[in-house]
């Protein structure tokens, strides 16, 4: 506990000298011989022959996008192909000491890692294996289209079966690896502990570090490779991942038996671009990329530039490092030095880079310099590169048939994607194989018995209960938390704040008794890797739940928002899931980066399930339903709400429930209009209900909008019809909230029975003034009842203190404000 | 003593009156009759006097609230009096009566609303008027489905856009429809009656009628001719001044012509033709009648062209004789009755129907003495002929005789003729039809100064 680590002033105050130790540079000596006996001749051709088939995988996509055909085949390929000639050395000598277990995350360059990692499970598992895994991938879809062709061994038909996988991933085909929805820059296979590649630099390196944590926290075999390219350490959550792989904690506070650091291997496939920026002279710091291994960690990561040039200088530094990593001393920072011949794409002409600097490169190209030292060794022959060369041609034209070939490989039908979006399964556990570890039982535990002597209802005869004896909404959020975790053992909280402070709301207050070290813990402040991680541990087979402490922070994990939680799913046809819950807590009082509603921008973006529950009762029950299924969900709170007891349910049942997603929750019965809110609002909007009810006689329809996505219209509409007029309003600023998204879609499913257009209060366009005039800024039941008398329907004797006219609506549009 | 002063009762049926101005101020020394503010009722301003003398101790309103009559707005009194029984109770309208040192602790604080909190009236943007204002889409289906025609309808929505409650409010002024009458309703816009023949009043399709229908009436829209005349005499009495001068002349010299006509065999013409002869005849003598007035300007045609009015199926039609005064009696007769033929078959080109400058019209034959035609305008007089009436006459020898007289009605359009002369022109008119029908005008008169 941090309490036990005492920040003592004398050793933070005393003077000294900070030294670090050597970084090894390309130290690898290369004996032929040597590696022949550890080896043996077979593995050495093998890693040739590997070589040559990325090669020559690359070398077709470069004839493919550049001329339209190979051999004779013609195809037009209109997507992306990031080509990784000139750096096969690097993959095959990474992967051929890995098994299935040992996973890695890529680029969108990783064409030669898959392979490379491909064909080396491809080596080591058995046929019965093989077979085993060929048809039941996908249904056998991928299989079928190479069996009929098939010719010879299973270890032949599975190398087919590799490069139509994944080539027809890479033309976009139903049978590809993933069914055509992850094209090149994110095409992976797991069966063979290829996870996914990743079309944003160094978008691998914090959720390659959370399949890491999953292996550590449930002891699973195998290490983790986050294959990223130099300008990856331009990136701040390759930072964020690298400094969260190395917390001290690993190593001070979690449990004897998980101590150590994150079995994971941070390899910069270094080839001294980034498009056409050169990362070591022109736009990075640190000349050698394993300088910065230094600045991490007392162990310097253990970092390391070795020669990707020499396939042998790879497999020597994998399994050293593996070793360290499955000592524990992980984790790893690995620079592999290698040179693409080919550009940053066919588009690129690498007009930043002399032509005589790619020659020289060339003239020490792997492939041939491997081959040499073959030969020289007695192990090939010129007939033996030359048999090789037309095997792996006639496989690859075989491959390139195919999968160009619509009849054999077609493409998904588009409208099937729509079922893929969301995996919607409900799991108990994640691994029903293990008890979950508890520190303190459930009915030792000091919160649980704190509650059970709170008020469940929020109402006793007829009076509210006060604060302190009522059950409240950050008791309910405590309680669907804790009881997943005695169910699913796999399940880990984490983010700012979660242990010993009990989150900075205190939801989680309690938790930390019965929960060890591996289960909760405090995470750095490091959103994107907070994210990341718990996106790579829920790849890798994990629930996660984790942490925003505050909505405004999203803007921090964007990427891992945007484009990795939401859609690591759908890109791998559902092959994986995604059981994370992210807890956002929507601020107030704190001012303009502490207090914005950002759920518009989370539901804007497909993939993600977003919520909103605004009682207690709600709270519970759809973090349940959250916590229990297989998508991702983005779990919006208030802190407005924390201490508010139930006051429309009876009571908080202390009993398991779930709240499904999608249907609205109506808070009051009217008949002349419909009120819509999002979150706290609701509490303003019943104060305007009241007020329309005493003194304007008019009853209200007034629903809680909950579940912004999934969102089922049906009650909605069925109350617009009825009362024909509707005010939507949330804490949201109005331009572009979901509001607005909501309104337009009730305008189209209801128009006829409009009587008026529906109106949206949001808060103004503004930033966030200071507490004491929020008022001002987030819609209050005046604002509520000036819009209804000025854009639906007159109230009688109604004064307005507002400007609510469409002409300021238009001025304030004109204005930008 | 301290004396309330109240808001007087400016009428039975004034509730209340704007106080809109005080013309004192707490501590002022008022006699009694000072003016101590100004009131106003919605018709008249007047000055509030005070009824007694001494100190203003209270005043309970503040200016342009509307003060319920017989509520006390001010004390009198001397310095130190208590006043507060005598504050009127809160209204329930919203106004904040104020008084003495409490107006500065007023908890109302309504004075804090700022300079940019405005109360801008529902919908700014007002669109216009009735369905111009816009129908929300429920208004216009509920509209549709009770069979509501929304042209008439005034909205009570934002900008007066016509929103549901105003269908609803309409419909409750109706009867309830029945099925078969929401569909007569409906598809051919019919409407119901006040109050239908059916149960609890509701209408029938019995009961449905086209659009302005008037009960035991057969309603025909007015369409074509109808429509033609209708706008054009509107306008004819609403744009000039008209007076109608009458007379008769002695029918026995035309008798005589008409009989000596028949005679000799020649063309038979008719009295009308007669009088549309002498009229061209009595023209010469009075120019000025055969003219056109337009508001600033006068013309006066060289020619006569006669407007003579025929009764057609269709309606009064007033075929135009062009250039009649250039015509023999012969001929003119045949152009008339050819003209009349072409009216009632309707075959007479509508050119033919404009271009007067003088119109005819009889109503003899139907049996009419005397009536007054209306102008065709802008045409500034019209002759109308009446039926034959049977009148005494005193001979020159003092012997009183019958002889069959005709009426003349002379309308002229006093903007443009005084009396004394269309007069002269129907003394001019008469004189020739007794003395020399058919013939020349005997004696052209000069028109006087």
């Amino acid at each position: 506990m941090p309490k036990s680590q005492i920040v003592e002033p004398a050793r933070e105050r005393k003077t000294g000298i900070l030294s670090f130790g050597e970084i090894p540079l390309n130290q690898y000596k290369q004996d032929i011989v040597r590696e022949k006996q550890a080896l043996g001749s077979e593995a050495l051709l093998g890693i040739y022959e590997d070589m040559l088939l990325i090669r020559e995988f690359e070398n077709m996509l470069q004839s493919i996008k550049t001329q339209g055909s190979f051999q004779g085949i013609e195809y037009d390929h209109k997507g992306p192909a990031h080509l990784s000639i000139g750096q096969e050395a690097s993959a095959v000598g990474q992967a051929f000491l890995l098994g299935v277990d040992d996973h890695i995350f890529g680029s969108h360059r990783s064409h030669g890692e898959i392979l490379a990692k491909g064909m080396s499970a491809v080596r080591k598992l058995d046929d019965e294996s093989l077979m085993e895994i060929m048809t039941s991938f996908l249904g056998g879809d991928c299989f079928r289209a190479v069996e009929k062709e098939g010719s010879g061994t299973v270890r032949n038909l599975a190398r087919d079966f590799l490069l139509y996988g994944s080539l027809a991933e890479i033309f976009g085909r139903e049978n590809g690896f993933n069914r055509g929805l992850g094209g090149s820059m994110h095409a992976f296979f797991p069966p063979f502990g290829i996870l996914p590649n990743n079309a944003i630099v160094g978008g691998s390196a914090d959720i390659a570090m959370g399949a890491a944590l999953f292996k550590k926290i449930n002891r699973k075999p195998g290490i983790v490779i986050s294959n990223v390219g130099d300008a990856s350490m331009g990136c701040g959550p390759t930072w964020e991942a690298m400094n969260f792989a190395s917390m001290r904690q690993f190593h001070e506070l979690w449990d004897e038996s998980r101590r150590g650091g994150l079995p994971i291997l941070f390899n910069f496939m270094n080839n001294f671009y980034g498009m056409g920026g050169q990362t070591a002279g022109e736009t990075m710091a640190f000349d050698f990329l394993a300088r910065v291994g230094a600045g991490v960690n007392p162990q310097m990561m253990h970092a390391e530039r070795i020669d990707g040039y020499n396939p042998l200088a790879v497999v020597d530094a994998i399994k050293r490092k593996k070793t360290l990593l499955e000592r524990g001393e992980g984790p790893v920072l690995l620079e592999t030095i290698t040179y693409r011949f080919s550009g940053h794409s066919p588009s690129d002409a690498s007009s930043y880079r002399l032509k005589e600097e790619i020659e020289a490169w060339q003239a020490i190209d792997p492939l041939h310099a491997y081959a040499e030292e073959l030969i020289d060794a007695g192990l090939l022959t010129e007939d033996r590169i030359g048999e090789a060369q037309a095997d792996v041609t006639e496989a690859m034209t075989k491959a390139c048939r195919l999968a160009s070939d619509l009849r054999v490989s077609p493409r998904l039908q588009s409208e099937k994607i729509g079922d893929l979006m969301f995996s919607g399964r409900r799991k108990e556990s994640y691994d029903s194989t293990h008890e979950s570890e508890l520190l303190l039982s459930a009915e030792e535990n000091p919160r649980v018995l704190a509650l059970a002597k709170k008020s469940r209802a929020g109402v006793v005869d007829g009076k509210p209960v006060s604060k302190n004896k009522v059950f409240q909404y950050r008791d309910a959020i405590f309680e669907a938390v804790f009881h997943r975790f005695q169910k699913d053992s796999t399940l880990v909280a984490y983010g700012e704040e979660n242990r010993d402070w009990g989150g900075a709301f205190a939801c989680y207050r309690g938790l930390t008794e019965s929960l060890p070290y591996h289960r909760l813990f405090n995470s750095p402040i490091s959103e994107a890797a907070i994210v990341g991680s718990a996106v790579g541990y829920a790849l890798e087979g994990g629930r996660a739940l984790v942490e925003l402490m505050y909505c405004d922070f999203m803007g921090r994990a964007g990427d891992e928002i945007f484009n990795q939680l939401a859609k690591w799913q759908s890109m791998s046809a559902c092959i994986l899931e995604m059981p994370v819950v992210l807890r956002v807590s929507v601020g107030s009082k704190y001012g303009a980066q502490h207090s914005q509603d950002w759920s518009a921008i989370v539901s804007h973006i497909p993939g993600l399930q977003v919520v909103f529950p605004s009682t207690p009762y709600d709270a519970k029950g759809m973090l349940n339903t959250a916590l229990a299924g297989t998508d991702p969900v983005i779990f919006f709170e208030s802190q407005r709400l924390y201490d508010l007891g139930e006051l429309f349910e009876k009571e908080v049942p202390s009993k398991y429930y779930e709240i499904p997603f999608g249907p609205p929750a109506q808070r009051r019965v009217g008949k002349d209009i419909t009120l819509i809110t999002v979150g706290a609002t609701l509490y303003r909007a019943l104060e305007a209900a009241d007020i329309l009810e005493q003194n304007y006689e008019m009853t209200c329809d007034l629903f809680d909008c909950r579940s912004l996505n999934p969102l089922d219209y049906d009650l909605l509409i069925e109350s617009v019809r009825k009362t024909g007029k509707v005010l939507l309003s949330s804490d949201a600023c109005e331009r572009g909230s979901v509001m607005q998204d909501i309104a337009s879609n009730i305008s189209q499913l209801a128009f006829d029975h409009l009587d008026a257009p529906p109106v949206v209060v949001g808060s103004r366009n503004w930033i966030t003034p200071c507490a004491e005039v929020e008022s001002d800024f987030f819609p209050q039941p005046s604002w509520i009842l000036d819009a209804i008398h000025d854009r639906i329907i007159p109230l009688d004797g109604h004064r307005m203190t507002t400007n609510p006219t469409t002409g300021e609506l238009l001025r304030r549009q004109r204005a930008g404000i | 003593m301290a004396v309330p002063i109240i808001m007087p009762r400016q009428g039975q049926s004034v509730e209340s009156c704007i106080l809109t101005e005080w013309k004192v101020s707490i501590g002022d020394e008022v006699s009694e009759g000072e003016v101590l503010a100004v009131i106003e009722t919605d018709k008249a301003s007047f000055d509030l006097e005070s009824t007694s003398s001494g100190q203003v101790l209270a005043l309970f309103w503040e200016e342009e609230d509307d003060v319920p009559v017989l509520a006390n707005v001010a004390v009198i009194g001397t310095e130190g009096e208590n006043w507060e029984e005598f504050r009127p109770p809160k209204s329930g309208s919203g106004e904040t009566p104020i008084a003495g040192e409490d107006k500065d602790s007023s908890p109302q604080e309504v004075s804090l609303v700022t300079e940019e909190s405005r109360t801008p009236e529902p919908g700014e943007l007002s669109n216009g008027i009735g369905i111009a204002a816009g129908i929300s889409p429920r208004a216009r289906k509920l509209a549709d489905r009770m069979a509501i025609s929304i042209e008439d309808l005034q909205g009570t929505g934002p900008g007066g856009r016509i929103i549901e409650r105003d269908i609803r409010s309409f419909a409750k002024k109706r009867p309830r429809l029945s099925p078969v009458a929401a569909v007569m309703a409906r598809e051919n816009a019919m409407n119901p009656p006040f109050r239908g023949s059916g149960l609890a009043g509701m209408a029938l399709g019995s009961d449905m009628r086209r659009p302005g229908a008037i009960e035991g009436a057969e309603v025909e829209p007015v369409r074509g001719i109808r429509k033609v005349i209708a706008e054009r005499m509107m306008k004819s009495l609403s744009s000039t001044a008209q007076l109608t001068l009458h007379s008769f002349f002695e029918l026995t010299a035309v008798q005589v012509l008409r009989k000596q006509r028949l005679e000799e065999g020649k063309p038979k013409v008719s009295i009308n033709d007669l009088i549309a002869h002498g009229l061209l005849e009595a023209i010469q003598a009075h120019p000025e009648m055969n003219a056109h007035f337009l508001g600033d300007k006068m013309a006066i045609f060289e020619k006569v062209h006669l407007g003579v009015a025929v009764d057609t199926p269709r309606g009064l039609m007033v075929p135009v004789v062009r250039n009649a005064s250039d015509l023999s009696l012969e001929d003119l007769s045949g152009t008339i009755g050819k003209a009349a033929l072409q009216c009632r078959e309707g075959s007479l080109s509508p050119d033919d129907l404009t271009g007067g400058s003088f119109t005819l019209t009889n109503l003899g034959m139907l049996g009419v003495e005397t009536f007054t035609p209306v102008l065709n305008a802008p045409e500034v007089a019209i002759l109308g002929v009446g039926g034959i009436v049977l009148r005494p006459k005193r001979l020159d020898s003092g012997e009183i005789v019958f002889a069959d007289f005709l009426p003349l009605s002379l309308t002229i359009d006093h903007q443009a003729v005084d009396g004394s002369p269309a007069a002269r022109f129907l003394q001019t008119l008469v004189d020739h039809m007794e003395k020399n029908p058919g013939g020349k005008l005997s004696q052209p008169k000069e028109p006087q100064p």
